[in-house]
């Protein structure tokens, strides 16, 4: 219990630096959202003046810092200049975009990679191993941009998927069947875009861990005792390799919200990943602490989950927690 | 005649941090005292743990002790700084057990016996090319290993190399960290003879650290025994190893086999 | 031995990748940035060695393209005019790695410029912008990861030698970086930074950009390094010698870490030309007219480019081989080399 609490308490320190070192570094550097405001001869100076006393810029840094901190500590986020609004709101809506992506296709990748994993790892050498394996060495070589892009193009020359957008216009007019059926449709291309880029390397891993096992002793003493090949693989040997396993997968929930921007961007999805390129160039303060802050959340949530996954699968963790 | 070397109550703590707010103290090093005097041996004998590595390290500067003091030659190690240590180095050297960690495997055998020179900015290039084939020749190894590096050789002869290096500054006080400990018997007899052989034509002082009593026996004037980071024994060799008074000695003693005659008089081998 | 042939082996592809890119002004029949209005987005054209008549002939040869009747966009073959594909022509000067002028080119045409790739807005030849393209986005890419490297190296021997409090400090820093995502670090740094600056500077900046949000992790493996390297007895012998903290750094330790900072190298700088594709095909990278494999992208984000000029993908091609070279060559490193096990669940990084 110790061990976890101390893992706790290392996870708000990574939060609170890393909030400290976002805000330090978007305070400092050139340019912010009112010096644009500035330029533009339809608004008068004494309104960019008030405007920047209403939002506080020409208080000190470390004292910016503490009302944020106390704001967050109520649930709010800051405001956004360019969309005018509150950053909550704002964030909750796009992150929860980015989370059906992300939730579908790490899902998909992890139903996927573990019974490929195990099936080429009982097969080590021979010939599905192999293919697998030259498979998954080909589409680790493309990088995502090229695969995001290439499934664009094949989109838009086929016409078989929209190629942009969460839903279609006119959707509110649509029955519930058909609502889901647009949403899939949309959500298609993204989704096949992150699974294509993330399952070679699960697989990989999978594989690796699962065959450190197989050579193990109790397998084949196991074996001799005449369990069935499909449960020895899947209750036995993915058991013992499931530490790697775990953390990998808390890494997989930790990078739902920062691992598909690059996907969100170029298919026109709307959710976290666009909103935050927009705030950057915009030199929208608080929304790009509050999304990057968001995306740190799930980061450090992501690796705690592990830490307590690992705990309770793993007798030998706790044994040395507490002999600590 | 002024002792060579002499620690005085020398003491060693770490503090080890286990958890926030709880620290152990761990001592391996507690009230030690030694004297060596010039070109005589002393042997410090003890069992693994005893802290006999860490007095080493200590002596030679490497490590730093928390309490007490070491005199060389009159001078207290202690209050020098960097330079003069610098300057103080040469004079003691140190032999490590195991030659395969305190050679590095890449390098060549001549660029390590030269490296002392290196260190010391003594020398031109050419010159130190030249003695240290010289020193080869005095440890007894063949000229042609020169160009091999370190990883290649024997057990033996990396130890041999080791020595070499240890000569390469003409230090006055050589400890020996079980140095011969990892060797095969034969060999063991073979590098401990020539130990003796260079005492006796550089007259060096040594400092031989070691679990086994036989050798002790062979090589030292002096013994000394440690038990728990603490002195228990001291004395000349004969008188320790033929009638111990502490318990630490007797069971080193009794752990040594087939070397006593019934008369209990220690076996010249 | 199965391993050195493989290293060699990649070795050699990467390196012969690298020499087509860097001689690029000879293998590209263009200057990058000639253009000609008349003739945009022109698909690729076809080498034949067989004309509309049957006829075989011995040199290759291609047909300019025209206009199809009634439309503004589709393009065919005019069989009229068959103009032959010479090699070894003299062509536009060029300067070979930068400072050697020369003006010999692997082929050309006279009469009608050959557009082996297609053409782009202006008129211009992709292949030449590609290749040329290349040693913008591989430099970043290479000089990203010396960045990245030396920086790494001097924070993690200091923390691994030092140790105490500046180790602590070091190592925090480092995993706060390592905890950030990588790719809004990216973002971030480059596009706080001024942003309307000319090519070269731009250049400038997303290089160091680049190198800075990578430091962490060759900083980690450096310091396990030195860690186990310092407590190596010949260490403590050349202390006693009176060696100084720096000679030991530099003639024993540093040797130890240039096998770790070389399987780095392979792993990093492939992911570094990817960040600067990334950043190009953004708009917060490398700027027109100097061409880079990402802003050669980043014309694909209109939409008539991209439904009906499939050639403008193809810079996001030229990257495969690369990637594949490096990292069959950073497993080839590590097979080869010692791992110093690092204890952290956060090396599970994917990319």
């Amino acid at each position: 219990m110790r061990y976890l609490l101390h893992r706790a308490l290392h996870a708000v320190f990574l939060l609170l630096g890393v909030s400290l070192l976002t805000f330090l570094f978007s305070s400092l550097t050139p340019g912010n959202y009112f010096d644009e405001m500035r330029l533009n001869p339809q608004i008068s100076p004494d309104t960019v003046a008030a405007l920047r006393a209403q939002y506080q810029l020409d208080r000190p840094l470390p004292i910016r810092y503490l009302h944020w901190l106390s704001a967050v500590a109520h649930g709010e986020l800051g405001f956004s200049f360019a969309y005018n609004t509150p950053v909550a709101p704002l964030l909750w809506v796009r992150a929860r975009n980015t989370l059906l992506l992300t939730g579908t296709a790490t899902l998909l990748a992890w139903l996927m990679a573990l019974p490929l994993g195990v099936w080429s790892a009982a097969r080590f050498g021979r010939a599905p191993d192999r293919v697998l394996s030259w498979a998954t060495a080909t589409l680790l070589v493309v990088p995502d941009l090229v695969l995001a892009l290439c499934l664009l193009i094949l989109a838009v020359r086929t016409g078989w998927f929209p190629t942009g957008g969460l839903v279609s216009v006119g959707f509110d007019e649509l029955s519930p069947l058909h609502k889901f059926r647009d949403l899939i449709s949309h959500m298609s291309l993204p989704v096949v875009a992150l699974v294509l880029a993330t399952l070679p390397m699960l697989v990989r891993h999978v594989r690796a861990s699962v065959t450190e096992v197989l050579d193990a002793p109790f397998l084949r003493a196991a074996r001799s005792h005449g369990i069935p090949d499909r449960k020895l693989l899947y209750q036995y040997a993915l058991r013992a390799a499931a530490n790697p396993l775990i953390s990998l997968f808390g890494f997989s929930v930790g990078t739902l919200l920062s691992g598909s921007l690059l996907v969100e961007v170029i298919m026109s999805w709307p959710g976290l990943g666009p909103l935050l390129l927009e705030a950057i160039l915009a030199r929208d303060l608080y929304v790009v602490i509050g999304g990057v802050l968001l995306s740190m959340l799930f980061l450090v949530t992501g690796n705690l989950f592990a830490d307590v996954l690992l705990y309770w699968a793993d007798p030998r963790i706790r044994t040395t927690a507490s002999a600590k | 005649m002024q002792p060579l070397l002499k620690v005085e109550n020398l003491g060693k703590q770490y503090r080890v941090r286990r958890s926030p707010g709880a620290t152990d103290h761990f001592a391996p090093l507690e009230g030690v005292s030694i004297s060596i005097d010039p070109q005589t041996t002393l042997a410090l004998v003890g069992e693994s743990g005893s802290g006999k590595s860490t007095l080493a390290l200590c002596i030679a500067c490497l490590e730093p002790p928390t309490s007490g003091c070491i005199f060389f030659q009159g001078i207290d190690v202690a209050v020098l700084d960097q330079n003069q240590l610098r300057l103080l180095r040469p004079q003691i050297q140190l032999v490590f057990q195991d030659p395969a960690s305190s050679l590095n495997p890449r390098w060549t055998a001549l660029d390590i016996i030269s490296e002392p020179f290196l260190v010391q900015r003594r020398f031109t290039k050419p010159d130190r090319a030249v003695r240290a084939l010289q020193l080869l020749d005095r440890v007894a190894l063949p000229r042609k290993l020169a160009g091999r590096r370190a990883g290649e050789l024997s057990g033996g002869q990396k130890q041999r190399l080791a020595i070499a290096r240890a000569l390469a500054l003409e230090p006055k006080l050589i400890i020996f960290d079980e140095a011969l400990s990892a060797l095969d018997c034969s060999v063991q007899a073979q590098i401990a003879n020539l130990l003796v052989e260079l005492q006796s034509s550089l007259g060096l002082t040594y400092l031989f650290i070691t679990h086994d009593l036989a050798m002790a026996a062979h090589l030292a004037d002096h013994v000394a025994v440690m038990q728990r980071g603490r002195i228990v024994e001291s004395g000349p060799a004969r008188k320790i190893l033929s009638s111990p008074s502490h318990d630490a000695t007797r069971s080193l003693l009794a752990a040594t086999p087939l070397l006593f005659e019934s008369s209990r008089e220690p076996v010249n081998f | 031995m199965r391993q050195p042939r493989k290293l060699a082996k990649w070795l050699v592809v990467l390196v012969a990748l690298h020499a087509i890119v860097a001689a690029a002004g000879f293998f590209a029949p263009y200057d990058p940035v000639e253009q000609d209005r008349q003739r945009p987005y022109l698909p690729p054209m076809r080498i034949h060695l067989m004309d509309a008549h049957g006829h075989l002939h011995l040199r290759p040869f291609f047909y300019p393209l025209k206009l199809r009747e009634g439309s503004f966009d589709q393009y065919e073959e005019n069989t009229a005019t068959s103009v032959p594909l010479l090699f070894f022509r003299s062509g536009a000067s060029y300067r070979l790695l930068g400072f050697v002028p020369a003006r010999l080119h692997l082929f050309g045409a006279t009469g009608a410029r050959i557009y082996f790739l297609g053409s782009d807005a202006y008129g211009r030849d992709q292949l030449s912008r590609i290749l040329y393209g290349g040693q913008v986005s591989l430099l970043a890419g290479l000089l990203g990861a010396g960045v990245t490297l030396l920086l790494g190296a001097l924070v993690g021997m200091a923390a691994g030698y030092y140790g105490g409090w500046r180790d602590e400090l070091l190592m925090r820093i480092a995993e706060l970086f390592l905890a950030l995502p990588w790719l809004y670090l990216l973002f971030a740094l480059r596009a706080f930074l001024p942003l309307g600056v000319g090519p070269f500077d731009s250049f400038l900046l997303v290089v160091v950009v680049i190198g800075i949000v990578g430091w962490a992790r060759p900083a980690r493996l450096v310091r396990g390094v030195v860690l186990s390297v310092k407590e190596r007895d010949f260490v403590r012998a050349a202390r006693g010698f009176g060696a100084s903290d720096f000679y030991l750094l530099r003639r024993h330790i540093l040797p130890e870490t240039a096998s770790v900072l070389l399987t780095q190298a392979a792993i990093l700088v492939p992911q570094f030309v990817l960040a600067e594709m990334t950043l190009s095909f953004l708009g917060l990278g490398v700027p027109e007219p100097l061409s880079s494999w990402g802003n050669l992208l980043a014309t694909l984000q209109q939409y008539n480019v991209l439904v009906s000029c499939w050639w403008m993908y193809l810079p996001a091609l030229a990257i495969v081989p690369f990637f594949l070279g490096y990292l069959r060559l950073a497993s080839a490193l590590q097979q080869r080399t010692v791992t110093y096990k690092i204890d952290e669940k956060n090396d599970w990084n994917p990319s």
